[in-house]
Parts: C-alpha cells; sequence; structure tokens
C-alpha cells in the first residue's frame, strides 16, 4: 500500500503489514530518522517558543539538537515551562516533588482499600477453615462461599487479590482464581486450576512434575489426577477455587465443574468462592437444582462502595497530608461521576492521580510545594514572579491591600521581587495554617454529629464558601441550642476529645497540647462544669433545667371560649438557672462559631499553586466523548485543519473539504440506505470537471474510493443486500 | 409501463387507486360507476365466502350494496374527514371477526350466482391487475361491514339519505378540497409503488432523491415517463400517508431520534441507479492513478502535517502518562499510524539518552498492527515473548496461559525490563474480540508494561467492559490528524466488498499470475485456454450465454472437450481436479444458466484477461 507519509515511507512500508514487530530506528535509514528524532524535541521547544515557527527544525544542525535531546525529551524530565524558559532545575523539582508527593497518598489509599476488605476476608478465612474442618467428617457438600461484592466489577481484582493471599496462609489451601473470560469451557478450565494450582506450590511452574506422576505415569493436562498426585506428594488436600464474576460464567460449565468437583471430594477438598454482582438468590436461580445441592454456603456482604469512597476522600484528598488540593468544582464533578457512573474506586484513585500529574507538570508555581528550604537555596526565576503577579488572587490580594491603604506593601508586591520572594515564600506557612484551621473546624464539626450530610459534601462545600456557623450553616447552630443541658455537656465531651485525639482518618493530629486550642478548650471545660452545676442544682430541686431556645419554653395555650378556639404563644418564666444555662449555651454557639470558621480556598493568595481546580483535562482524558470529536472533524474540518479554504460561515459543504467529509456530509442528508451510485453523482457534481476543483472523472473516482473506504473503516457504513449498489447506514452521531 | 402511465390520467383507473385508500369515496365521486365497481369486487370474495358458508349467502345485491355504500358513506362521514388513508386498515383488520354474522339472511336471495356473473367482466376491464391484486383481502369484508356494524339498512327515505349525502360531501370538501391534487398524488403514488415490486427494472428517478437530475447515468425510463416527473416533483406531500415519507428529515434532531426517523418501518426511498455506467477501478488503476495524485500535493497536506507537529508536542506529555501506570488511548479522524510511530520513535530515543547513565536496560517497543487481517493474539504474545526473552522460546498454546508466562517471565528480569507495547488500531476486527482485549489488558495491568494504542472508530469505547476499563486505565486524546488511512485499508478491496462486487479472490492479473505459478504445466494450459475461450466469445458479441454480473462463460461441457482434445487432460475426474483448485483461488467462477448449463467465467475485465493471457503466453 502506497505510504502517504512521505518522511517514513522507507521506513516502514514492510513494517506497515506485519502484525507485530520490535520496534527499532533502523540505520539503514539512520539520516532522516536521526534526525527526525532529534528534531522533534527542538521542535517543540521551537514551536513552543515562536509558535508559528515549525518548520525551521528541519534545517537545525545536528549537534544543537543532540544536546537538546538528553535534557528534554527524556521521561524523567519535565519539559520546561514558560516556553522553554525555566530553569532545568525547578522542573526537575516539580517533578521530585510529584514523585514524593504520590506515593505517599497512594500508599494511604492502597491501606483504606485493604483495611475496607480486612473484615470480610476475616469471614471468609473463618468459614473456610471450619468448612474445612467439617469436610472431613460431613463429607458430601462442597462449601461455597458467595462474596456479594456489588455490580462493579473493577473493584473486585484486590478483594481477590487479598483473598487469595489469605486463604491460602488461612487454611494452607491453594488458591485459584477463574474469571469467565479465561475460561470458555470446562478443560480450559481443569487446565487453569491445575497450572495454578501446582505452579504456586512448586514455585516455578515445574510442569514436568504435573504431567509425570510418581509412578511415572504421564498424565493430560486437565486431568485431576495430576492434581491429586501434585496435592498427595505436597501433603495437602485442599483447593479454592474462585469464580471472580459468577454471573458471567456459562451455567452449563459452573454445573459441569461442580459435578466435577463432588465426585473427586474423597480426594480432593475443593471449597468454591463466588463472586457474585447481583443477589445469591439470582444465582441459584441460574445454577441447576442437582448442582445447587452440592453445595453449602455462606453469604459475605463486602464493604458497599460508598463508604470506601468516603474513606478514601477522608485519607487522600482532604486529609492533611495530600500535598494538593483538589479545588472544589472539580471535586463536585469527580463525586457526581461517581453517583452516575457507578464509577468504581478504582476511577476516582485515577482521577485523583492524573490531577496531581497535571498540576506538576503543567503548573510552574508547583515549584512552591516543594519540601520546606530547598526553594531557599535555589532562588525563583524572574519568570516565576511574573507568573505570580498575574494570578487572580495576587490581584485581589493587591487591590485588597490597595483599598486598606497598605500601599507600601502593595508596591513592593509589585515591584520589588525580593519582597515578593519573600511573601511568597511566607504563603507555604500561611497555607499550612489554613488547611490546619480547615481540617480543625471540620472535625470539630463532625464531632458534633449535628452535620447531617456526608463528609465529602462537608468538605467541599467548605472548600467552596468557606465555613461559617454565625451565617451559613443555621441548622447546626440551632440544633445545639435545643440541645439539653446533659447533651450539652455530652457534646463538649465529644469536642474535648476530638481536640485531644485528632482523626486519624484525616491524619490530623490532637492539638490539645497546642496554645491555640487552650483558649478554647479551657472555655469549654468551664462551660461543661458550668452546666454539670446548674444541672446538678436543678435535680435538687427538681426543676427541669431548660433554656430559652428549648422548645418546652414556649407553651402553646389553648383556650376555649364562647366556643371558640383560642391559640396563644405563651413564654414560660424562666428561673435563674434557666436563664444561666441559656447564656451558657449562647457562649457555646458563639465560641463554636468563633473557632470553626475557615475562607473559602478560592481568596487565599497563591491558591493556585497548591489548588488545583481545572475541569477540562479531566473530563477529556478521562470522560471522552469521542462520537462528537469524529463528528466535528468530518462535519467541519476546519476546525482542525484552520485552513482558509473550507471555513464557509455557515458551515455548508465546500469542494475542497476532505473527501470523507464531503462524503460524511452527504451521508447526513440520506436516511437508512445509501445509493452508492447516486452518493457518486453527488460527489461527482461537487468536485468534478464543471466544479471549481476540476477533477477528472478517474481522480474523483480515486479519491470517491478513499473516502468511501475510510468510512467503512470507521464503522459508518456496512454492505447492505436490500437493493443493489446499496450500503447501510450505521451510525448516527 | 403502461400501467404506470395509466395512473395518470384515466379516472377509472383513479378510482381504483382511490378505492385501495378509501373505499367509501367511491360511490359518492361517480355514482353512476359503482355498481360497476361492486360488481368487480363480486369475484374478489370467494375467500371469505368460502371459508365461511353463509357468508356466501349474504352476498349483497349489486343495487342494495351500491344503497348500502351510500348510506355508509354518511355514516362515516368523521372517519374519511379525519384522514383517509388509517381508518381503511384498521376497518380491514377487524372485518372477519364481525364476517360471520349473518344479518343478510334477511335479504333472502340466493347465494350469489348473480353476483358473480355480473361482476366480472366489467372489472377486468376497467382496473389494472396489480392493484387489483393486492387488494381483495381487505376490500370484501368491508361491505360485510357495512351490513352489519351499521344499523339495519332499512328502507330509510330518500331525503335523508340524500341531505346526509351532502353534508358529507360538504365535508369531505372542506378537508379534501383543496389538497385534490394531493390526494391524487397519493393514490398514483401507492399504485405506482404496489407496480414497482413487480417490474424493477424499470427506473424511477422521480422518487425525490435530490442527486437525481445531475446523475451522468440517468437511464432512459425516465423519458417514457416525461409528464409525471416534472409534475410529482412540484408538489408538496400531501396529509396522512404521504407526510411521513417526506425524504428530507428535520434538521437537528438528535442522533437517536434520526435513527427512529431513518429505521421507521417501510421501504427506504432510494432511487434505483447503479454503478453499472461506470467502471469501477481495479487495484492496477488505483495505484497508478494514485502514485500520480501524490506528485501534486494536496491542499491540506501542510495543515495536517501541522497538525501531526501539534500532536508531537505531546509526546513528552504521553510519555509521562505512561510512566505513571496509564495506558494512552488516541482517538480520532485520521490515521494516527505515523503519529505512533514516531511517538515510539520519541519514546527509543529518549529512552537512549537517560538510560545509558542509569541501570535499567532500554525499554523494548514492540509495534502491533491490529488492522492487519492475520493479526492474533498469539503473534503478538510470541513477538513480546521474542522482546522479553529472546533466548527462550514461549510455549505457544492457549493464550491466556501464554500471556501468564510472559508476565511472569517480565517481572523475573532484572534489571527490570520496560516494555512499550503500540497497537495501531486497538478496536480494528482481529482484535475485537472480548477474549483477545482480555490479554490486552491483563498485560497492560502489569507495571513493567506500557500500553499506547490508536483507535479508529467514534464507538471504540465499547470494547471494553468497566473491570477491562480500570485495567487499561486509559487516558483518552483527541489525536484527529486528517491524514488519510494508508495501510489500514485496503481501498479497492473495501469498496468493491460494500458494493458486494467483491468476491475476495486473487487480486487481479498479478494474483493469477503469481496462483498459476505455483500450479503444474498442465493447469497452466487449462486457464490458458479458458481465458482464450473467454475472450473470443467476448470479441465475437458480448454476451454470448451467460449475460451475468462475471461477464460472459463458457460452458463446462465444452470447455472440458476442448481440453481433452488438447490433451491438458484425459478424464473429467482431472478436469475437475483443475478446476478446484482455480476455484479454491476464486479466480474463476461457475454458475447455471437458465436451463442448467454449467457455465465457466472468469471474474476480470477484457484487458484484464488480455494481459493474462500475454502472460501465459510468453
Amino acid at each position: 500500500m502506497a505510504e502517504v507519509d512521505d518522511t517514513n515511507t522507507l521506513l516502514f512500508q514492510e513494517d506497515d503489514h506485519r502484525t507485530a514487530y520490535i520496534f527499532t530506528p533502523t540505520y539503514g535509514v539512520e539520516q532522516t530518522a536521526a534526525q527526525n528524532q532529534n528534531a522533534r524535541p527542538a521542535k517543540r521547544r521551537r514551536t513552543s517558543k515562536k509558535g508559528a515557527n515549525a518548520s525551521a527544525p528541519e534545517l537545525e544542525p545536528e549537534p544543537q539538537s543532540e544536546l537538546g535531546a538528553p535534557r528534554s525529551a527524556g521521561e524523567a524530565d519535565f519539559p520546561p515551562l514558560f516556553n522553554g524558559a525555566e530553569s532545568l532545575h525547578a522542573a526537575g523539582l516539580r517533578r521530585t516533588t510529584f514523585e514524593t508527593a504520590w506515593p505517599v497518598l497512594n500508599g494511604r489509599i492502597q491501606n483504606v482499600l485493604r483495611r475496607a476488605n480486612r473484615e470480610t476476608l476475616d469471614e471468609v478465612a473463618l468459614f473456610m477453615r471450619e468448612a474445612g474442618a467439617e469436610a472431613e467428617t460431613a463429607g458430601g457438600k462442597i462449601p461455597a462461599g458467595f462474596i456479594i461484592t456489588g455490580p462493579n466489577i473493577a473493584s473486585q481484582d484486590l478483594l481477590f487479590e487479598q483473598l487469595a493471599e489469605g486463604l491460602s496462609e488461612a487454611t494452607g489451601a491453594k488458591v485459584v482464581r477463574l474469571r469467565s473470560a479465561g475460561a470458555p469451557n470446562l478443560k480450559a478450565v481443569l487446565k487453569k486450576i491445575i497450572r495454578d494450582a501446582t505452579s504456586r506450590g512448586a514455585d516455578g511452574g515445574d510442569d514436568a512434575e504435573v504431567s509425570v506422576g510418581s509412578d511415572g505415569r504421564k498424565y493430560l493436562n486437565y486431568d485431576l489426577e495430576a492434581l491429586h498426585v501434585f496435592l498427595t506428594a505436597q501433603d495437602s488436600r485442599r483447593v479454592i477455587v474462585a469464580f471472580e464474576d459468577s454471573e458471567a460464567f456459562d451455567s452449563g460449565l459452573l454445573a459441569d465443574l461442580i459435578a466435577l468437583f463432588h465426585s473427586w471430594h474423597d480426594r480432593i477438598h475443593f471449597s468454591v468462592l463466588f463472586g457474585v454482582a447481583t443477589s445469591v438468590d439470582l444465582f441459584q436461580q441460574r445454577l441447576l437444582k442437582a448442582t445447587a445441592q452440592q453445595l453449602y454456603g455462606a453469604q459475605f456482604d463486602v464493604v458497599q462502595a460508598d463508604s470506601v469512597l468516603e474513606s478514601v476522600f477522608m485519607g487522600a484528598v482532604a486529609g492533611s497530608r495530600a500535598a494538593l488540593r483538589l479545588g472544589p468544582s472539580l471535586l463536585q464533578s469527580l463525586l457526581e461521576r461517581q453517583k452516575d457512573q457507578v464509577a468504581g474506586v478504582h476511577n476516582f484513585i485515577s482521577s485523583l492521580k492524573y490531577a496531581y500529574m497535571c498540576h506538576f507538570y503543567a503548573n510552574p508555581l508547583s515549584v512552591l510545594l516543594a519540601e520546606e528550604g530547598v526553594l531557599a537555596i535555589e532562588p525563583l526565576q524572574p519568570e516565576h514572579l511574573e507568573a505570580v503577579r498575574t494570578l487572580d488572587s495576587f490581584k485581589q490580594h493587591v487591590e485588597a491591600a490597595v483599598d486598606a491603604r497598605q500601599l507600601a506593601h502593595a508596591q513592593s508586591l509589585l515591584e520589588n521581587d525580593e519582597y515578593l520572594v519573600a511573601q511568597v515564600l511566607e504563603q507555604t506557612q500561611k497555607r499550612k495554617d489554613y488547611l490546619s484551621q480547615l481540617l480543625r473546624s471540620l472535625h470539630l464539626i463532625s464531632a458534633t454529629g449535628l452535620h447531617p450530610g456526608r463528609f465529602t459534601d462537608l468538605y467541599v462545600s467548605a472548600l467552596a464558601d468557606g465555613i461559617d456557623l454565625s451565617s451559613d450553616v443555621p441548622p447546626m447552630l440551632d440544633s445545639i441550642r435545643r440541645l439539653n443541658p446533659s447533651q450539652i455537656i455530652d457534646l463538649v465531651h465529644r469536642l474535648l476529645t476530638a481536640i485531644s485525639k485528632g482523626n486519624p482518618d484525616l491524619d490530623l493530629e490532637g492539638w490539645e497540647d497546642q496554645e491555640e486550642s487552650e483558649e478554647l478548650r479551657s472555655c469549654l471545660t468551664d462551660l461543661s462544669d458550668e452546666v454539670q452545676a446548674l444541672l446538678d442544682q436543678s435535680k435538687l430541686s427538681g426543676k427541669s433545667l431548660k433554656s430559652k431556645y428549648s422548645s418546652q419554653s414556649k407553651i402553646l395555650r389553648t383556650t376555649v371560649v364562647a366556643q371558640k378556639v383560642q391559640l396563644s404563644h405563651d413564654t414560660a418564666t424562666l428561673t435563674e438557672a434557666d436563664k444561666a444555662f441559656s447564656k451558657a449555651v449562647d457562649n457555646l454557639t458563639e465560641l463554636l462559631s468563633r473557632f470553626i470558621h475557615c475562607e473559602p480556598v478560592g481568596g487565599l493568595l497563591l491558591h493556585e499553586a497548591w489548588v488545583y481546580d481545572s475541569k477540562s483535562p479531566y473530563r477529556d482524558v478521562f470522560v471522552p466523548r469521542p462520537a462528537t470529536t469524529f463528528a466535528r472533524a468530518l462535519s467541519r474540518p476546519h476546525d482542525y485543519l484552520g485552513c482558509a479554504c473550507c471555513s464557509k460561515p455557515d458551515g455548508g459543504l465546500v469542494p475542497t473539504f476532505p473527501t470523507t467529509s464531503i462524503l460524511y456530509h452527504l451521508y447526513l442528508e440520506a436516511g437508512a440506505l445509501l445509493n452508492v451510485a447516486d452518493l457518486w453523482s453527488a460527489y461527482y457534481t461537487l468536485v468534478g470537471e464543471e466544479s471549481e476543483l476540476a477533477l477528472d472523472e478517474r481522480t474523483a473516482l480515486v479519491r470517491f474510493y478513499q473516502g468511501l473506504a475510510e468510512l467503512k473503516l470507521m464503522g459508518f457504513v456496512k454492505p447492505s443486500k436490500k437493493k443493489a449498489d446499496h450500503v447501510a447506514k450505521l451510525k448516527w452521531l | 409501463m403502461a400501467r404506470k402511465s395509466a395512473t395518470g390520467q384515466e379516472p377509472a383507473t383513479r378510482r381504483t387507486g382511490r378505492e385501495r385508500v378509501d373505499p367509501y369515496e367511491v360511490p359518492d365521486e361517480a355514482p353512476e360507476e359503482a355498481p360497476a365497481t361492486k360488481r368487480r369486487r363480486g369475484p374478489n370474495k370467494p375467500k371469505p365466502a368460502n371459508v365461511q358458508p353463509k357468508a356466501a349467502e349474504s352476498q349483497p345485491l349489486v343495487e342494495d350494496s351500491a344503497v348500502e355504500n351510500e348510506e355508509r358513506e354518511g355514516k362515516l362521514t368523521n372517519g374519511i374527514s379525519q384522514g383517509d388513508g388509517g381508518d381503511t386498515d384498521e376497518q380491514g383488520t377487524d372485518q372477519p371477526v364481525e364476517e360471520p354474522t349473518p344479518v343478510k339472511k334477511r335479504l333472502g336471495r340466493p347465494p350469489g350466482s348473480k353476483n358473480r356473473g355480473g361482476g366480472t367482466p366489467n372489472g377486468k376491464t376497467s382496473t389494472p391487475s396489480a392493484a387489483r391484486r393486492k387488494q381483495p383481502a381487505a376490500e370484501t369484508p368491508l361491505k360485510l361491514n357495512g351490513l352489519n356494524g351499521i344499523d339495519t339498512p332499512s328502507r330509510r327515505n330518500f331525503a335523508d339519505r340524500s341531505a346526509r349525502r351532502k353534508s358529507a360531501r360538504a365535508l369531505i370538501d372542506r378537508v379534501v378540497g383543496d389538497d385534490v391534487s394531493d390526494d391524487e398524488d397519493g393514490i398514483a403514488r401507492e399504485i405506482y409503488e404496489s407496480s414497482e415490486d413487480d417490474d424493477d427494472d424499470n427506473d424511477d428517478n422521480d422518487k425525490g432523491h435530490p442527486d437525481d437530475q445531475e446523475s451522468p447515468d440517468d437511464e432512459g425510463p425516465t423519458a417514457a415517463t416525461p409528464s409525471k416527473t416534472p409534475a410529482r416533483r412540484g408538489r408538496k406531500p400531501g396529509p396522512g400517508k404521504a407526510r411521513k415519507r417526506s425524504p428530507t428529515p428535520p434538521r437537528d434532531l438528535p442522533p437517536q431520534e434520526q435513527y427512529f426517523y431513518h429505521n421507521k418501518p417501510g421501504r427506504a426511498k432510494t432511487s434505483n441507479n447503479t454503478l453499472s455506467a461506470l467502471d469501477l477501478l481495479t487495484h492496477d488503476e488505483y495505484f497508478s492513478l494514485l502514485r500520480q495524485q501524490q506528485q501534486q500535493a494536496d491542499r491540506h497536506a501542510d495543515d495536517v502535517r501541522f497538525l501531526q507537529t501539534l500532536h508531537a508536542e505531546s509526546f513528552a506529555q504521553w510519555a509521562f502518562e505512561l510512566s505513571q501506570g496509564f495506558s494512552a488511548c488516541l482517538y480520532g479522524y485520521g490515521t494516527k499510524r505515523p503519529l505512533l510511530h514516531q511517538f515510539a520513535r520519541h519514546l527509543s530515543s529518549s529512552s537512549a539518552t537517560t538510560h545509558k547513565a542509569h541501570n535499567p536496560p532500554a525499554p523494548k517497543i514492540v509495534v502491533v498492527n491490529g488492522y492487519v487481517q492475520t493479526t492474533s493474539i498469539r503473534d503478538i504474545l510470541a513477538v513480546l515473548g521474542t522482546a522479553i526473552a529472546p533466548a527462550q522460546r514461549l510455549v505457544s498454546g492457549n493464550p491466556v496461559a501464554m500471556a501468564q508466562t510472559l508476565l511472569k517471565t517480565l517481572t523475573a528480569t532484572t534489571p527490570p525490563q520496560t516494555i512499550y507495547l503500540v497497537i495501531n488500531s486497538i478496536d480494528a476486527p482481529p482484535l475485537r474480540r472480548t477474549a483477545a482485549q482480555a490479554i490486552l489488558a491483563q498485560l497492560a495491568a502489569h507495571p513493567q508494561v506500557r500500553l499506547v494504542c490508536s483507535a479508529d472508530t467514534p464507538d471504540f469505547h465499547l470494547l471494553w467492559d468497566s473491570g477491562l476499563r480500570s485495567a487499561l486505565n486509559f487516558v483518552f486524546h483527541d489525536c484527529t490528524t486528517f491524514a488519510p488511512y494508508g495501510a489500514e485499508v485496503d481501498v479497492v478491496d473495501e469498496v468493491h466488498e460494500l458494493l458486494g462486487r467483491l468476491a475476495r479472490r486473487a487480486g487481479g492479473k498479478d494474483g493469477v499470475t503469481f496462483v498459476l505459478r505455483s500450479l503444474p504445466e498442465n493447469a497452466k494450459s487449462l486457464f490458458r485456454l479458458l481465458v482464450a475461450e473467454v475472450l473470443t466469445i467476448m470479441e465475437d458479441g458480448g454476451n454470448g450465454n451467460g449475460a451475468a454480473a462475471d461477464g460472459p462463460g463458457i460452458e463446462y461441457r465444452m470447455l472440458y472437450n476442448k481440453a481433452v482434445e488438447e490433451f491438458i487432460c484425459s478424464s473429467e475426474m482431472a478436469f475437475r481436479t483443475l478446476l478446484k483448485e482455480f476455484h479454491d483461488h476464486q479466480i474463476i467462477t461457475s454458475h447455471k444458466d437458465s436451463i442448467g448449463t454449467e457455465l465457466l467465467s472468469l471474474p476480470f475485465r477484457k484487458e484484464e484477461l488480455e494481459g493474462i493471457l500475454e502472460d501465459l503466453m510468453s
């Protein structure tokens, strides 16, 4: 086939029709290849520097590009930003910062995931152990564990990996994991079972050992006798077979397999595990009665994806060890996707990682997240400062400073680089303060137990709108006010514990020995003492203690006067103790709203350096819309090509369109069946001799062929037998 | 043809057409004709009559039916005004239920010798056969309904009746009035279409395809019906049935609505044009023209190249994503093969420079061309095996097992070897099976394997379920390149397959030569003989015996005799064996003609045949 890419014609004409080959930049065409490969990074820098100057690199002298290659092209370093003006050091720093930041989080996430499955694992292991013991005596039936994994098969992998590890430890059995894709028929399944069961024990897969028994007999590789012989040699008799996606297995296959296991029961103790996505009842309906009778089992539930997500979120997104903060709008869309698309936790983690990658790869200011001290040694480049000065948050800050008559401050920020650097470095501390304030506030709020929503929502709204108890979360203060005295005391105690313990999920340590908390703590303690005293007093006096807020304080009076009902509110008189209590409650709410607060993240100076809140790369990369892309490319090619000839204000059909585009336009006009003859004549009218392109018939036909073949390649049409020379339409984009 | 032209002018025909659309109007329009129509209906009746003996008895008399028809017309005015098409069908379908009630006994007439006698001759002359053939089943019961469904056709006074008739007519006029022409159009269309089934070679160019006028291969038949075409064009489709048929869909429908719009039941409206007038391209011609075209630069070549450089700027980013355990998937219109190739080169060059200093060996890059027809997952694994451990031979067998061994070997490599798996067209048919994708996902999930692939169809993401998706861990990039597809698609074959013109066969002249080279001498002689004979037939007078799509054919028997004469073979058995070889390579085709003679023909054009003959003679 003719090669269109002119530079590469020589190079891969032959390779194009090979199924697979090992790529080697051939030395026969060294000249072009080398030039290309070296020119390319140079080209990239060049284009990014000067935009349009794309054709120059071909002429670029070899040595220079060779110098360039090791620095920029490697996967070890990020390409320098600021149009290439960023120092290599800074670029490297971004990379190292990323490489230190992510693994920490990843470790945490894996931890959370593993912990989430722990309980299920223990239960299953216990069941299997007992079943193993019973099997000796009871016999007859195969122990089966039904694990309700939920619909997301993506998250099963980790679970079954853990199961395999845990069970082989706990019961000393061989564990074989089966997936429906790898199990087309009985023979293949048996082969796999035997192979997996034997190789794991033999540690290195001595196939010979399997196929030749101790007495020199050879076994077929799907003969369970081979497994039996192997297990006898290993002095173990148990094999656990895990069906990861049980619903996807052919039920006939399952029946055969279980019958077979059953018949081997006296020699090999098989146990089975089923990952069930729907429910055990539904699954059982798919099995034959005879098959079901050969099983006895128990059902295990896995922690629901929601709660797993919550803990991952707390650890990795909100947790204090997360270097980068995801902005509220990105988080919101991530969480929505989790809900709407039933995406697994894995998707969330991938998205999270990708956000990290984007931030450190593309944001030059992400160097500011580097560990302390590093930045001080290597002063920031002028470009960094310039970038800082263009930030929205910087502008806001300066404007605010001007408004506040801090003119000197504003001026030095704008003009004095050193001053700015100092300010910028100061922000690191401010960021930390802000975050700890944010997390403590959130922690306290959840410690009160009075916030109705989930933590994720709380966090997102806190980032977006800040926390201000006195104004925007009135329900919470109200509910505090309505508490009765003992509940108030409980609340205060909870808060105190929260302060002292911190929150391990959030990586938040207790802060009771820090001075900021002293006031809060002493006030809280005083308050609880006071309320306690009042409570004791009231108990003595036999009167219940109430505040002016408590609902009992208002009494609805119903009087019947002359056969009419009169309703009247009546404020019960408050005793002195009650008044004191009301005051204590007021104090408490005032105290809480003073200590539990934080600003929205968008208002902070330089938050762009540590908050990533861009939705677009995430959406493009994880939730692509290929249909739209294809439709756009084909219907409006100039959007991509940027050529002058094809753009027409109304977006109509122009003869200079690429052939496939023209055909696509005609395709759109047609119904479910297309007459190729008419398609051809329409096309030819458009580009043929009488048009501005004036192609002769055969040339036009060649293009027509290419276009039609491409439409077919992209799956837009297929042959149709309904009429001669017709094709059927397949895509409605 | 005669039938068609008749539809346009003759009132009688039109009426029968209307009858099918809406029988109630018939008597109304031409009362004096009604008896004739009824009589014509008579002979159509036997079907229900035979099924239900009593129904036969209940055949209405001619005079009666005319009266009843008028009456029914009054009753059903509403139905008519609402729409003329739909209700007919409904009526037609519930007929059989009501049919059995023998109300008509009341009439006390002897069963219908009279009807039959009277009906037949008239009907035959006045209606075109096709139209009549279609309608009898639906037609007959209507009359019964008229009798049963409506209250007794007792002698109502005539004044009453005529008033009713008048009002009915007024109503009809008001509703249909302006659109009479449309209505006619509808009827004409009905008749026209029903006849279309019978004579397919008739070319109805007037079916509203916008491009017909320009079509270079407009054929004769259009001229035969000159009056009709322009007239039909001018009119707008009428209400009811006709509206559904409007050929252009409303614009700006969402895709799913368009799908349903296009897939409405009913015949698709396309013209009957064929490409028969056009000489299709052969491989030879295609490539020679293509080569010529490549001499002149395409007007978009620069833009395409620029797009490519634009995408190439992201190479470092992609490499980074790959290194972080993501797989990259490039989608968008245009071939991504050169881009991926360039990317592979980028990877190998960057690794060459960075890895020199470090310990890990340079990563290996394995390129897979998914679009190659013969691609199988086994081949891919085998190549991967050589890439990972050149010395070790991968035991071939079950691909799943192969993949497992492969990954085990990979894990064991010290220092860890990185493999880049570059897949062109991961959504090409050979790789579409779930099993293949599952193995690819399994490979991609391994930390030392980095997968980058391209996808050419807009719905490629349906290849993977959520399990595979999470194993593959894709990031998607829009890489619309607009570069023409090259190796991915065999243009001529694909198009011919689309058109149903392709029996996968040895490619043209070269293919035949190639096949013959591996065959014994007498096979070559036989083929030469065959080519010569076919060419002679072509010279003699074109089509000879077999005017099939494959060109002229030669009789099997005749060829055998000639072959024996020339000592190419001695028995029919040997002859068959030789032919079978040709068949296997699809360089001959055979078919039977109308009287059962077996004909052999060659699926090549004359010029090609001449070329082949020259080759064989030299």
